[in-house]
């Protein structure tokens, strides 16, 4: 088979890389910063994007491609991603399968899973789609056995304009090696309430993350320290989740931790379904009484 | 310029009351009454404000059933004008729905502005706003955290991974909308039963023969985990504190 690929970051890149090229030939296309990080992962020929990228742009370079000698189109789930997908599906009238995160082909069919209901169920299905979005993080990368041969693709205008940009500072808090996690969520209230969660913190020599409100929306947090599908996927060995919800986006960042701990004031949260000890209760009750059982 | 506002309202079965079955980990479906998916609910606050700061009007499509009234009266209780409902959606086609969708929004015509959520709480598909961009041949200003008006030009914030944006285009354009835009207004009782009395124009979609996906199965997840819930926030400690113990050790 022969796939053609597109991520806007390098790591879902070579993911998707890693995992299609056991099935075939490999092209794929990025924007061109990411270029030099990707050659390496078994991929054929990459393409590097040239300008800012903006869906509408983005969608017509891929669509000058000669996309009848692909298989399949996979594109990654980012923002741009999803917009792309739409896009070329509509342009190209080709159906597009979404947010697969596990894939396989079998005597010239391809069935994918993804996650419905809100997570709440796995579909498995058959289909004939020429264009799949992948959720990032899905597949893990090593490198492959050749280097990329690489050409620039320069991207058109967009009918959108860029009026501003403020890039993000960077920091240095890395929530992805930490071994404990004290995750807050809305159900912490206020800015002010996050000091009176620190002595857990300290407790368990931990590092402290939050959900998408709380680091996005209210900025309690900074935002390196959101944790799920638009934050860090992380592994601690214990997460503790206080006033979380337990919406399926945030449990695809902690999927990975050894145990969960979740403490949430309404017993049918859906985070109690994924967890291994939950108490029902106001955190702000609870967190003392941990705190002190910890330190006996 | 006034606006002539077009929202795009899904309609979902809540997801949150679905509750899967221990034994098989089927999805229990029945009795579980239908909601408007919370970012439609975003794209129709957010297009009334946009409408109460720059005049004009908030027109709603629903793909939906003929299920779809109570959606349509929330929609019109929270202050849309007009309302369509389409019915003979089958659910899990997004290339069909756009086709419906930006067929009816042609056939409207004269509209500004397009609005919908960036992506639905049931499938997150998330590739409907590219789609009807696409069938519409107009531009998209994906994943607004705020929308603004200017004459003809409508101008959006978002938030994206590495940067924060401010971007614009003429109209008409399509907008996604992200959650963080706004808090959904709780309509006043006036407002609903007033909104209980307004016609809601109804149509039903032509069948299609988009090739729909063979499912498989579709059953809870497996998880791992212990679940082992406490109601007694003393036992509870006790377990969480064994726990983490034996993790910090
Ligand atoms: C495309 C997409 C990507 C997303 N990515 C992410 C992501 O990366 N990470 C993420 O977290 N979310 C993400 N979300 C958002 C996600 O859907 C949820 O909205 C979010 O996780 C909810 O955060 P929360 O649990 O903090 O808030 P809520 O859902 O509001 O939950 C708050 C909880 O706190 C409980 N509570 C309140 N007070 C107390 C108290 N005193 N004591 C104990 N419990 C209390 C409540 O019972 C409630 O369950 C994404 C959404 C979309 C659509």
């Amino acid at each position: 088979m022969k796939f053609l690929l597109f991520a806007d970051d390098a790591k879902s890149l070579s993911g998707l890389a890693t995992r299609f090229r056991e099935d075939g030939e490999v092209q794929a296309v990025t924007v061109e910063s990411e270029i030099e990080q990707c050659q390496n992962y078994g991929i054929k020929k990459l393409y590097g994007l040239k300008g800012k990228a903006f869906a509408d742009n983005v969608s017509l370079a891929i669509s000058g491609m000669d996309l009848q000698s692909y298989d399949l189109i996979v594109i990654s789930s980012s923002p741009l991603g999803r917009e792309v997908a739409g896009i070329l599906s509509g342009k190209l009238n080709f159906p597009c399968m979404t947010e697969v995160f596990e894939i396989s082909f079998s005597g010239g069919k391809m069935i994918t899973k993804r996650f419905f209901f809100g997570g709440k169920t796995i579909m498995q299905e058959e289909s004939s789609s020429k264009i799949i979005t992948v959720t990032p993080g899905s597949f893990d990368s090593s490198p492959g056995d050749n280097t990329a041969e690489k050409e620039t693709i320069d991207l058109g205008d967009s009918r959108v304009s860029l009026l501003e940009v403020k890039p993000k500072e960077k920091s240095s808090t890395n929530i992805e090696n930490a071994s404990i996690i004290v995750s807050v969520g809305r159900g912490i209230g206020k800015k002010e309430s996050i000091e009176s969660i620190m002595p857990l913190v300290e407790a368990t020599h931990g590092e402290l993350a939050g959900s998408r409100p709380v680091c996005l929306d209210y900025k309690w947090l900074s935002e390196e320290r959101q944790v799920g599908l638009s934050g860090k996927k992380v592994k601690p060995k214990v997460y503790i989740a206080l006033g979380i919800s337990g919406q399926i986006q945030h449990i695809a960042g902690m999927r990975g931790a050894k145990i969960v701990i979740a403490v949430n004031k309404d017993k049918d949260a859906p985070i109690f379904q994924e967890c291994d000890y939950g108490i029902v209760g106001d955190l702000f009750q609870v967190v003392p009484k941990l705190v002190e059982s910890l330190r006996k | 310029m006034s606006l002539n506002i077009i929202v795009l309202v899904k309609q979902i079965i809540d997801i949150d009351q679905i509750r899967n079955d221990p034994k098989t980990g089927e999805p229990l479906l029945q009795n579980i009454p239908l909601r408007i998916e919370n970012l439609s609910k975003n794209a129709i606050e957010a297009a009334v404000q946009l409408k109460e700061k720059n005049g004009g009007k908030v027109v709603c499509i629903i793909f939906g059933t003929d299920r779809s009234n109570a959606a349509m009266k929330e929609a019109y209780a929270m202050g849309a004008d007009e309302g369509y409902i389409i019915t003979g959606y089958s659910g899990n086609n997004p290339y069909r729905t756009a086709k419906v969708i930006s067929g009816k929004i042609k056939a409207l015509g004269n509209n500004s502005v397009i609005i919908m959520g960036n992506q639905s709480a049931d499938s997150y598909t998330g590739i409907l706003p590219g789609l009807i961009s696409a069938m519409l041949d107009v531009p998209l200003l994906g994943n607004a955290v705020s929308i603004e008006a200017a004459g003809e030009v409508l101008k959006i914030r978002r938030v994206l991974d590495e940067s924060d944006e401010i971007i614009s285009s003429g109209a008409p354009c399509v907008i996604s909308v992200t959650q963080e835009i706004n808090q959904p207004r709780l309509p006043p009782v006036l407002q609903i039963m007033a909104a209980g009395r307004k016609p809601i124009n109804i149509e039903q979609a032509e069948s299609d023969g988009t090739p729909v996906p063979r499912v498989i199965s579709n059953l809870a997840p497996k998880s791992e985990r212990k679940r082992e819930i406490y109601e007694d926030i003393d036992k509870g400690v006790d377990a969480a504190s064994r726990a983490i113990r034996g993790e910090i050790r």
